[in-house]
């Protein structure tokens, strides 16, 4: 089982995409370093004849993610696509679009969803995942600016300060016992039911399966306090503890 | 007596210590900490050599007043172009303090892992109790291979935030991008210095307080240094402010240089008024 970023794309001008890609991945670059992705061209219609293909393709390698494959490509542009480097995708595509990724009023956009597990005998490079749940991750040393850690498949347990600039990133819950002062994520490949638990928030950023709250939108009145994080209508809510 | 004294030696060049100073940001006072640091500890006796990583700048033998007698430096060593005596300076004023300069006309490109390993492994031999990594600024090649060998580290920081958080950063590198890291050795000794503190500001709001730096990074204090004129006249001199007593930057760093040789030492300098501190800063 594997699952994969989708890259769907409303438009052909490259410099929209580039620039909407940017925004999206600079939010947390970790996540999306040397991501897989799939480019689903569906919604492009008839306009895809329009797409430059190897450009394209190399605007997603510059952006510090892989370009896989091409979903819902017609025939005739299929050696373009190998030609830069690409697969043809002919599995299903189930996307979860995370709420509020597409806002239906601006059209014309590329968006990122995540989808969930795919059969991974069609495909090759797929994120490795270790099969099963082989219980939390436990850190008890602090996590300092530029620190980076990822808990597999797991919780992250963090009984130490979380700095600023680091990030703590767990597939499961995210707990951390001690200030929580840099960005963390929890349900980092998408799985909604994953919670945040910190004893003292001054995050920099808190993520769950892909919805986000910056530092400006923690309410001051969560702030140092013990909170938790968890999604509600594919939104992060925030209630102390 | 013979016998007591060679024991005596094996043990020194046996307990030999390498110390980083670092900081991340530049301009913090690395240098100058190197400089005073080495001198007051050699001038308790001990043997000690202070390093400039700080290839392609060079900054240390001109603090330390020692520039114009250099003729090699710490890369010709490495590459094997000059043997580790020729290069090391002895020190005019205190006989057990050296100094192995760094190149001007190389970059840090020119410090490899090996070439440095072999150096400091070497000095270790000649019996030196203290050797003082002066490490460039940044998170690059320099720095770390400042710090690579590092049994303590001296982590120099301004009571600023972008300096902070610089230290952070470089205090996550020491646990993961050295050599006792990377053999799962005890941990490297981490202390925290702080330096060009003004009491007067923090009472004001402008600057952040020994309590607000602690509280991120979370490691010792080693002392407080104030800020001071004396630091930059000395610099200029080529005199290491620790010998000219009178001065409240030689008190300050005096006192670093006991604590850190294990002796108790209340902090100074820390508030405008000799007063109860530790009240406010652990109460």
């Amino acid at each position: 089982m594997a699952s994969f970023t989708v890259l769907r794309l409303k438009s052909t001008d490259l410099e929209l995409i580039e620039n909407q890609l940017r925004a999206k991945t600079s939010q947390l670059p970790s996540l999306f370093l040397d991501a897989p992705v799939l480019i689903d061209v569906a919604p492009l219609a008839d306009e895809v004849a329009a797409l430059p293909l190897s450009d394209l393709a190399r605007l997603v390698r510059a952006c510090q993610m892989i370009p896989v494959a091409v979903a819902h490509l017609p025939d005739g542009l299929r050696p373009a696509a190998v030609e830069a480097g690409m697969g043809i995708w002919r599995g299903p595509i189930q996307a979860r679009v995370r709420a509020g990724a597409e806002p239906a009023s601006i059209p014309s956009i590329p968006s990122i969803s995540s989808v969930p597990p795919i059969p991974s005998h069609e495909t090759t490079p797929a994120p490795q995942l270790s099969a099963a749940h082989g219980g939390p991750v436990v850190v008890t040393t602090p996590v300092r600016g530029g620190q980076v850690i990822h808990a597999h498949n797991n919780d992250l347990v963090v009984l130490a300060p979380v700095n600023p600039g680091a990030q703590v990133i767990a597939d499961g819950h995210l707990h951390v016992y001690a200030p929580m002062r840099g960005r963390g994520v929890a349900g980092a490949k998408g799985l909604p039911g994953a919670r945040i638990f910190c004893q003292k928030l001054e995050a920099e950023l808190l993520a769950i399966s892909g919805a986000y709250v910056m530092a400006d939108e923690i309410p001051p009145a969560m702030r140092g306090r013990a909170v938790q994080v968890y999604l509600e209508n594919g939104e992060c809510r925030l209630q102390p503890l | 007596m013979d016998s007591v004294s060679s024991t005596k030696e094996a043990t020194v060049s046996n307990a030999s210590k390498v110390v980083v100073v670092t900081s991340g940001k530049g301009g913090v006072g690395k240098t100058t900490t190197s400089a005073n640091i080495a001198t007051g500890i050699a001038l308790q006796g001990k043997k000690v050599v202070a390093i400039d990583f700080d290839v392609g700048l060079r900054n240390l033998d001109l603090v330390m007043g020692c520039e114009r007698r250099v003729v090699y430096d710490f890369v010709n060593v490495i590459r094997n172009e000059a043997k580790l005596n020729q290069a090391l300076i002895r020190d005019k004023r205190v006989e057990t303090l050296y100094v192995l300069p760094a190149s001007q006309t190389r970059d840090k490109d020119a410090l490899d892992a090996e070439g440095v390993g072999r150096v400091i492994n070497e000095l270790k031999e000649q019996g030196f109790d203290y050797i003082i990594c002066d490490s460039p600024a940044g998170i690059e090649k320099g720095a770390q291979m400042a710090m690579y060998f590092a049994d303590e580290a001296i982590v120099v920081t301004n009571p600023e935030v972008s300096s902070v958080r610089d230290s952070d950063r470089v205090l996550g590198l020491l646990a993961a991008k050295t050599s006792r890291a990377e053999t799962n050795s005890a941990a490297i000794r981490t202390h925290l210095l702080l330096t060009r503190y003004s009491p007067a500001m923090v009472k004001k709001g402008e600057m952040l307080s020994v309590g607000d730096v602690l509280e991120l990074l979370g490691i010792p204090l080693l002392g407080v240094i104030p800020e001071s004129k004396a630091v930059l006249q000395s610099s200029n001199k080529g005199t290491p402010a620790i010998l000219d007593e009178t001065t409240d930057v030689a008190q300050a760093y005096l006192d670093v240089v006991f604590r850190y040789l294990g002796e108790e030492r209340q902090h100074r300098f820390i508030e405008d008024q000799k007063r109860g501190f530790f009240g406010r800063l652990f109460g």
